[in-house]
């Protein structure tokens, strides 16, 4: 045995070894806080690929970026016919809402699907912060929504000539990322519905037609009955398309702020909503052994 | 630190309610758990025994929170496993016999990295800690394939590797054995055994009686929700003394003819499990009756393989508690 092998196999650790400790310590909170971090992103990273139905190139392209594509001109050229409002309504409203589909889907998946493997039990015995590990299942899936969203506005904006001035593109990057983070927590909190009921999914399509019908971004809002008006306030996508469209129109991020503010908004309330369901549903299955009963 | 004990239950019961049909919903309720009270040492390696729906998986899912007892307490560590959920849970390890419960679209390593987050192992152990788990349960070099792909016991060795990613101080291994090859088993055996020996506390279920008399220290057989007896494996054994076993193969034995042999005189109980074509008929007499030829005559007419008489086993003593109860 050579020298230096046998000084690695002298510190090799053993296997039930406890961990070593760190030089310097941080703060407790630091640390902490830092643990959590990892576990949003790295965690919510693994938990993505493991529960997204998606992934794959034809899936992704064709469900995600070319059908919503379609859907945009679809309506634009409805709109050009009807003469209610100009390309620039159509394109930016619907290219804020085509990360519905990924978004709502992907939070829905992103508990929903635990049931399918069977792992939820597992993830529930985790002593971890629950509100980390499932916020955390919503940031690739707003990552997605934003990336699709931009796709769909560049090829609508190219295909129909819509100029966008150049200034507005951070805003505009800034509505739509809020549009699609807001999404993600609302499909989050329909996923967490998937932790009672058995058919979540029937809630998830139904939510993403009612996304088209609501959000005022293929119909404007003065079309609508005041109720539909209400509801397709407190739904993702309405005020970030609001903004987006004001952006476009070279309004300003000063112009837009009011409706950004709540797009995010709308957005926190689900992220809450979602913990808060989750919590019931987690003690419920506990009572009700309904984990594995369904 | 908190509890001399690792597990401690009191009189735990758990009650399933399930309402079946839509239109005119019936309540059915199942008594899973009917009082059951028992400690566990530190370091101790405990088993469960029991036949199917005696209610071992339930009792486990009371101890490792997945469950709330209905009534009755039970502590992990001195932790309350009903309110101190978060610190049971950083405690306990759990193994669940199945093909189900791990991510299939994604690789073992991918696996074990995912719950090497959500059970709190220290990024910079991670890496470590996955390579020799993988190496324990035998799957290094395929960690990088699809689960979906696994074969029934590799899924089951992963299940093992998740079940100790965060080295638990106590670890709850439901039917851990099941679809692993008998070389495997073997191993997986001296992993426990191992584990038990450097502190780890076990709690085990399986239905290898072989596996249980090998393992473990002490042993609770469970029936209709109830624990029957708890001892040793060696006391268990004794609970068959005074017996004698008499085993018989058969081919296609009429159950008048069962009866028969169950009525006659120093026969305490007769059992009959199907193997493939033949029938194993298995009778349990007072050591001081010869039954065998009052068997055998029983038995006339019907083709016969071996026969056999002898001293009683743990899973004969099993059978003994069972069937009593
Ligand atoms: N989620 C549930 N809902 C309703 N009843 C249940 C549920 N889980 C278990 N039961 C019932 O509780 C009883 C005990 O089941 P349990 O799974 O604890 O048995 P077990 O001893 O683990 O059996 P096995 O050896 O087959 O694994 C059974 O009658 C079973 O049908
Ligand atoms: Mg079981």
């Amino acid at each position: 045995m050579t020298f230096p092998s046998l000084l690695a196999s002298a510190v090799a650790p053993p296997l039930f070894s406890p961990p070593t400790p760190h030089r310097r310590r941080p703060h407790r909170r630091e640390r902490l806080g830092m643990k959590t971090l990892r576990l949003m992103t790295v965690g919510g990273t693994i938990a993505y690929r493991a529960l997204f139905n998606w992934t794959t190139p034809g899936m992704f392209i064709g469900t995600l970026l070319v059908g919503p594509l379609f859907q945009l001109l679809f309506f634009a050229y409805l709109g050009r016919q009807l003469q209610v409002a100009d390309d620039r309504f159509y394109i930016v409203g619907n290219a804020v809402l085509t990360a519905s589909l990924a978004c709502v889907f992907g939070g829905t998946m992103a508990v929903a699907n635990e049931r399918r493997y069977g792992t939820l039990g597992h993830v529930l015995l985790s002593p971890r912060s629950r509100t980390a590990i499932f916020w955390g299942r919503v940031i690739p899936y707003a990552g997605n929504g934003l990336l699709i969203a931009v796709v769909t506005l560049t090829a609508g904006a190219l295909l129909l000539g819509l100029r966008i001035p150049v200034s507005a593109l951070p805003g505009l990057l800034l509505a739509m990322a809020a549009g699609s983070l807001a999404c993600g927590f609302f499909g989050l909190t329909l996923g967490a519905l998937g932790l009672r009921f058995r058919d979540v999914w029937v809630v998830s399509n139904v939510a993403v037609a009612l996304l088209l019908l609501l959000t005022g971004v293929n119909v404007p809002a003065a079309g609508l009955p005041g109720w539909m008006v209400t509801v397709g306030n407190a739904l993702p996508i309405t005020h970030a398309a609001e903004a987006a469209r004001r952006l476009a129109a070279g309004d300003g991020l000063a112009a837009a702020a009011p409706a950004l503010g709540q797009e995010l908004l709308v957005g926190a309330g689900y992220a809450a909503a979602a913990v808060i369901l989750l919590k019931i549903f987690e003690v419920e299955s506990r009572r009700r052994a309904s984990l594995d009963a369904l | 630190m908190g509890s001399e004990y690792a597990i401690e239950a009191e009189d735990l019961r758990r009650t399933y309610r399930a309402r079946t049909g839509w239109l005119r919903p019936r309540r059915t309720e199942v008594e899973a758990v009917r009082g059951v009270s028992f400690t566990v040492g530190r370091g101790e390696l405990f088993g469960l025994l029991g036949p199917n729906g005696a209610g071992k998986t339930t009792t486990i899912k009371l101890l490792n929170t997945l469950l709330i007892p209905t009534s009755g307490m039970a502590r992990v560590c001195g932790h309350d496993v009903e309110k101190e959920t978060r610190e049971v849970r950083r405690r306990i390890g759990y193994v669940f016999g199945g093909d189900r419960g791990l991510y299939d679209r994604l690789s073992a390593l991918d696996n074990l990295r995912y719950f090497a987050e959500l059970y709190g192992v220290a990024p910079r152990d991670q890496k470590r800690r996955i390579a020799e788990l993988l190496d324990l349960v035998g799957l290094a070099g395929r960690e990088g394939e699809r689960v979906e792909g696994y074969s029934r016991g590799m899924r089951q060795r992963l299940h093992i590797a998740r079940g100790l990613l965060h080295a638990p101080d106590v670890l709850f291994l439901d039917e851990p054995s099941i679809g692993v090859d008998p070389v495997a088993a073997r191993e997986l055996r001296r992993t426990v055994a191992d584990l038990a020996s450097t502190g780890t506390t076990v709690l085990l279920t399986t239905h290898y009686m072989a596996e249980a008399d090998e393992l473990c220290d002490r042993i609770a057989v469970i029936a209709d929700g109830q624990i029957q007896a708890l001892g040793t494996p060696a006391e268990l054994r004794r609970r068959a003394d005074g017996r004698r076993v008499v085993e018989v193969e058969a081919y296609g034995v009429p159950e008048s003819a069962v009866d028969a042999v169950r009525d006659l005189p120093g026969v305490r109980e007769t059992a009959v499990e199907a193997r493939g074509a033949l029938q194993l008929l298995t009778v349990h007499s007072d050591a001081h009756v010869d039954v065998q030829s009052d068997v055998l005559r029983e038995l006339a007419g019907i083709r016969l393989g071996r026969v056999d008489s002898r001293e009683p086993t743990l899973e004969d003593a099993y059978v003994a508690i069972v069937s009593a109860s």
